[in-house]
């Protein structure tokens, strides 16, 4: 019995990776510099020195679904993701940006830079297509790996954050820990 | 030349002949397609000589382009300018027939590298 309880307990901790098992803040750091400088500009900067959000932020996001399944965040002030997308528009930038245009770039640097992710993880993982809104919830706050930057003085945070719950601490499937483990044993919930 | 670019962000689509302009290749006509479906109508429509396309695309993606132009005998020279950089994804792209895969971020270097010998 104390070896099924074992490999159950293995099965239980292997079988799902967090994602601080997998990178490291200063990976994240250098895949978002190469991403800004390639499509923000050669001269952009970012400089990582936490700094309050403001109230009124936008996220953009692509979802990866692999052995590890989780979002790529970037999230900024309104007016920040809007400086950003006229950094990538550059010279067509209109003089007043359409909504349509912001979710075009500020969707695109999120792929980019989850894109780049996405190739830094084990084994095989499909990329979504990128969204723009409201923040993903963060579902496990252990299965969180997050950076605070600055881009021209503002805030930007990027988290790679987990999409499921946290597994049941119990390694017995009769005396789950987690009452609800049953609603999302055959789910998974992104 | 003419390239036709496939991407569904008009901001990459823009970027992308920003930095073929940077890379030295300005001199040349421009097709843009906003998805794969669109980029295998132009390959049909517009005979490019080359197409650049995004890999994650709505309606077909740029492999599924890649792949229905092969079935219909269509040997335009094909590249990938994608996030998808993996080996993973660079294998499937050679067996499908792609002649190089740029993985964003990329910069006027990356596209030098690629292209030299494709474009004239």
């Amino acid at each position: 019995m104390t070896a099924f309880d074992t490999a159950e307990r293995r099965r239980a901790t292997d079988a799902r990776p967090v994602i601080t098992e997998l990178i490291d803040e200063a990976t994240i750091q250098s895949i978002a510099e190469q991403a800004w400088i390639s499509l923000v500009g050669e001269e952009e900067v970012l400089v990582p020195l936490p700094a309050e959000l403001p109230a009124d932020v936008l996220s953009s996001w692509v979802d990866v679904v692999g052995p590890w399944t989780g979002s790529v965040v970037l999230t900024t002030g309104r007016r920040t993701a809007e400086e950003l997308s006229r950094a990538l528009l550059r010279d067509s930038a209109p003089p007043v940006l359409d909504e349509e245009d912001v979710v075009d770039a500020f969707g695109e640097i999120a792929n980019v830079v989850g894109g780049s992710i996405k190739a830094t993880l084990p084994g095989h993982s499909a990329l979504s297509l990128p969204s723009v809104g409201a923040s993903p919830e963060v579902r496990n706050a252990s299965d969180v790996c997050r950076i605070d930057l600055l881009w021209r003085g503002e805030p930007v945070a990027i988290s790679v954050q987990g999409a499921l719950p946290a597994l049941p601490s119990s390694p017995d499937p009769h005396h789950p820990a987690d009452p609800d483990r049953s609603t999302y044993e055959n789910e998974v919930p992104l | 030349m003419k390239i036709l670019i496939a991407d569904d962000s008009r901001v990459m689509r823009q970027i992308v002949i920003r930095t073929l302009r940077q890379a030295g290749y300005d001199d040349h006509d421009i097709v843009e397609a906003e998805d794969g479906r669109d980029a295998y109508e132009k390959v049909q429509a517009e005979k490019p000589d080359l197409v650049l396309s995004d890999w994650n695309m709505p309606n077909m993606t740029g492999i599924e382009c890649l792949e229905a132009l092969r079935s219909a005998g269509s040997t335009v020279p094909f590249g990938f300018v994608t996030s998808e950089g993996s080996e993973e994804m660079r294998g499937k792209a050679a067996d499908a027939g792609a002649l190089f895969l740029i993985a964003k971020p990329f910069t006027s270097e990356t596209f030098t590298e690629h292209l030299d010998g494709v474009i004239a």
